[in-house]
């Protein structure tokens, strides 16, 4: 799954570190999240939302919509 | 120690500072174990003394599964459920062979399938991941 994480963490100049603490998780955590090699569950994607004030669809973006 | 507010940094330090107390004792009492030896029920009393940090090592995994974050927890549980598998499947046909005529192995050889298993299938998950 794509998603924007990336580009809106850069938006408030926080690094990995950062967005890791400030959501709980682990900085390899993030890194995976960015690469869209982890999707992560509904509460991760809900926190996300929050703290970047985006929509989770405008967030995190499916590989195919079938 | 640098506090954090992290729940998986706190976890992980956690985690790392119960498993080496934990290690150390089970040390300690396997060193205690073969250097002064016992005899009789004490040799059965000591054996079992060092489960007691074994169960300790075991409680600290325990946590940390709980308290880290979801894709730790993931790749934490789902190399747990491949090594268990796998050494479901090595012991079913090291049985069968040992109904062949195969010799009868230490049970210590189920627990270090177990934990190679684990060890390689959480590297390969974590890779995964990267």
């Amino acid at each position: 799954m794509k998603n924007q994480i990336k580009v809106l963490r850069a938006g408030y100049d926080w690094s990995q570190a950062e967005l890791a603490d400030r959501i709980g998780v682990a900085r390899q955590t993030i890194i995976a999240l960015e690469a869209g090699k982890y999707a992560p569950s509904l509460p991760l994607a809900f926190k996300l939302s929050k703290l970047f004030n985006k929509p989770v669809e405008e967030i995190f973006i499916p590989e195919s919509t079938d | 120690m640098k506090t954090t507010t992290n729940p998986t940094t706190r976890a992980g330090r956690r985690y790392l500072a119960e498993f080496g107390i934990s290690m150390t004792a089970y040390v300690a009492v396997c060193l205690f174990w073969m250097f002064h030896g016992a005899s009789g029920h004490w040799k059965i009393a000591i054996a079992l003394l060092a489960m007691v940090p074994a169960v300790l090592v075991f409680a600290a995994i325990v946590r940390w599964i709980l308290h880290t974050d979801e894709m730790f927890r993931r790749i934490t549980v789902e190399s747990l459920a491949l090594s268990g598998g796998a050494t479901a499947l090595i012991a079913l046909t090291y049985g069968l062979l040992e109904g062949a005529g195969f010799p009868r192995p230490s049970a210590w050889w189920t627990y270090s399938v177990f934990m190679i298993g684990w060890i390689v299938a959480s590297s390969f998950l974590r890779r995964r991941y990267k």
